[in-house]
């Protein structure tokens, strides 16, 4: 009988803790906060930092937890962002799953963009949108930090914010040759727009803690009036009013495409091996062939096993490994964000930015945000740059276009132009 | 004690009569076209459903038989006590019955040799090369982490062409006809999955395999990653189109080549610009 007493009463108790324990999310991964930058307490080399000004730290993580909330679960937009608005014209709604009432949170009748990111894009891009998620170590090339609101693929000037459309475009098609995928099946277009806003307020919060961080750099300690509310409200004015002016700097080819004739795709791969007048130098970093191999980026067996060789966090030792030159090539050739890079092998026809005509000229005329490749207009014309567009497209079917002996004036000094 | 029997009882019940109802939900059974839950909308569809009734009437049996005998022996032997509260026939030791081992392992045996050879052909015609439609490519199809890209052959019928169109996630064919894929993979192993006309193949690295399928109801149906290990390819959901005719699938193709080759964000002046969806 006693057995059997027991045996209901395990039954009975550990159904209980079932139900207790719940499921709970919170429970299962700790509070979800936002991450830091390093900058605001510590001493960063080369750039602005909060180190040791214990009052203004204080003062920049209160305003940037007033303007957007102390943590993803409890989001607040600022007045005047640039989100969408719903249907009752209240900014930035769609963002969060709940809404603060003055009786508690209600919970939205939709997934709200944070719910979206957290189940699609927070694995790679990491809470704070640092590009630190847990599976972040496992690709390459790495997924971007939204923090500077920088982005690599877009339609505006090189170094600009982007357009909604790019941001739009990268996640419904994916950026194709990385492990950025196509979202375009996994959600609804209205998904879609949520996943944009959330992104969009990410950086914009990244870029405000920047902006207060250097900000606050050059302020006094002491100063009772460093960092205060008029400073901060023209910062955030700021990081709102670059977002606001992508939208009127997209570039629109002026005309379309030349038809890609023979002619034209010669024109193309003269100015690809720098053989015209104005000596442009593609081939220096995409190879003379084309392949992605040119004399200014380290080569690629030396490449590899840096990056792909073994330990990704122990990537900075294999580095410190390298001959002095390599390395002093490896450090001119790293992007914005400090990751190393590769130039596109142009004969696999794979464009990380897209394929269309529109996007190799958004490439070639204003360059890569971020990366090595340089913004080639007004540097050439935009006739020009349709030829190139025409030779891009052509080489991966014709790889006897560069199969000439003669590849001289192909020089291994390209200069590394940065933005 | 032998009350004990009944709850083996009713869970074998409700596991019969859940199987059952399956056929009559729509949720619960095959996926099947949303007006039409009987209807498998494939040619070889059909064939595996067969095959799959088969094997659940086969193993119904053997699951209602077992259950049955289970059933009765619990029911009927428990807590059998002689007059002195001993058990009326305590358990004996004994080493088995050889003739009862050959019965229970010729049965099953026989019915799978039974399968075996009953789904040969099924087998054959889906998955042997030799049995591959002899059309021409509709697509080249490459798994990759975490997406199907998808490589049409345009406008020229031929692969690896200047006018070759590329999709992500987005399969398009022509109803009530062949269509066969190149299927790829660019990383890991991948299962290129088309629930709805029950076709399941690996994408495994280093090998062109051909698909081939069918479909008689124009529509949107779905493509999935059945990819057990890793998180990511739930990732890899794609949209599978059938189109009613010919004629629909040109235009579409035309469509996505005259966006693949667009050159301006617009042709007239105050027009927003036309990649918006
Ligand atoms: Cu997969």
């Amino acid at each position: 009988m006693i057995v059997r007493r027991r045996l209901v009463l395990g039954l009975g108790l550990s159904t209980l803790m079932t139900l207790a324990a719940g499921c709970s999310d919170a429970d299962l991964t700790g509070p979800i906060v936002y991450e830091e930058q390093p900058a605001l307490t510590r001493e960063v080399e080369g750039k602005a930092h909060l180190a040791g000004k214990p009052k203004i730290q204080a003062k920049a993580r209160k305003a940037l937890e007033k303007l957007y909330g102390p943590a993803p679960k409890e989001i607040h937009v600022p007045e005047g962002a640039p989100l969408t608005k719903d249907e009752s014209g209240r900014l930035g709604m769609l963002l969060a799953n709940f809404e603060q009432t003055p009786e508690g949170p209600k919970k939205l009748d939709h997934a709200g963009g944070y719910g979206l990111y957290r189940r699609h894009c927070l694995h790679c891009h990491g809470v704070t949108g640092a590009g630190d998620g847990p599976t972040a170590p496992f690709v390459f090339p790495p997924p971007r930090d939204f923090r500077r609101g920088l982005f690599k693929f877009t339609s505006t000037p090189n170094g600009a914010r982007p357009d909604r459309d790019d941001l739009r475009r990268s996640i419904r098609d994916g950026l194709h040759g990385t492990s950025m995928p196509a979202f375009e099946a996994l959600l609804t277009a209205a998904e879609m727009e949520q996943v944009v806003d959330y992104v969009t307020f990410l950086s914009l919060r990244g870029e405000t803690e920047l902006a207060l961080i250097e900000e606050g750099f050059i302020g006094d300690d002491e100063d009772e009036d460093a960092l205060g509310d008029d400073v901060v409200a023209e910062l955030v004015q700021g990081v709102f009013g670059k977002w606001e002016d992508a939208r009127d700097a997209v570039v629109n080819p002026p005309s379309p495409r030349t038809p890609p004739s023979p002619e034209s795709v010669g024109r193309g791969r003269d100015l690809f091996l720098g053989r015209t007048k104005e000596k442009l130098e593609c081939a220096g970093c995409h190879g003379a062939k084309g392949l992605g191999d040119g004399p200014s980026f380290v080569e690629v067996g030396v490449f590899n096993r840096v990056v792909f060789g073994g330990d990704p966090s122990k990537m900075p030792e294999r580095v410190a490994k390298l001959d002095d030159k390599t390395r002093e090539l490896w450090k001119q050739k790293l992007d914005e964000w400090g990751n190393p890079l590769r130039p596109a092998n142009l004969t696999r026809a794979v464009y990380k930015g897209g394929r269309r005509p529109i996007d190799l000229y958004w490439r070639i005329a204003k360059g890569i945000t971020g990366a090595q490749m340089p913004a080639h207009y007004p540097g050439i014309d935009q006739a020009q740059i349709w030829d190139l567009v025409n030779f891009v497209l052509a080489l991966p079917y014709q790889p006897e276009l560069l199969d000439e002996p003669s590849t001289a004036g192909v020089t291994a000094e390209a200069p590394a132009v940065r933005r | 004690m032998r009350y004990w029997s009944l709850i083996f009882a009713l869970a074998a019940a409700f596991s019969v009569g859940a199987f059952a109802y399956a056929p009559f939900s729509a949720d619960w059974w095959l996926p099947n076209p949303a007006g039409e839950p009987r209807h498998v909308v494939s040619t070889f569809g059909r064939e595996i459903d067969a095959l799959f009734v088969i094997i659940l009437w086969l193993t119904g049996a053997v699951f209602v038989g077992t259950h049955a005998a289970l059933i009765w022996a619990q029911f009927r032997y428990a807590d059998r006590v002689d007059a002195d509260g001993k058990p009326a026939r305590p358990a004996q030791y004994f080493h088995g019955s050889q003739r009862l081992e050959v019965v229970w392992t010729i049965i099953p045996a026989g019915i799978l040799v039974f399968l075996a050879l009953y789904q040969m052909d099924t087998w054959a015609n889906i998955k042997f090369r030799s049995a591959a439609p002899r059309t021409p490519v509709l697509a080249e199809l490459t798994g990759r982490q975490f997406q199907w890209m998808m490589k049409y052959p345009g406008p020229d019928g031929r692969l690896n062409t200047p006018d070759d169109l590329f999709t992500v996630n987005d399969l398009h064919f022509v109803k009530d006809r062949t269509a066969l894929i190149h299927l790829k993979s660019a990383d890991v192993i991948h299962s290129f999955f088309l629930p709805q006309m029950r076709i399941k193949q690996d994408a495994v690295p280093g090998m062109t395999i051909p698909v081939w399928f069918d479909c008689d109801r124009a529509g949107r149906y779905e493509l999935a990653c059945a990819e057990l290990c890793g998180w990511g390819h739930y990732k890899m959901r794609g949209d599978v189109v059938v189109h009613e005719t010919e004629r629909e699938f040109q235009e579409w193709q035309a469509a996505k080549l005259a966006e693949q080759g667009r050159s301006q964000l617009a042709t007239a002046p105050g027009d927003p610009g036309g990649d918006e969806k």
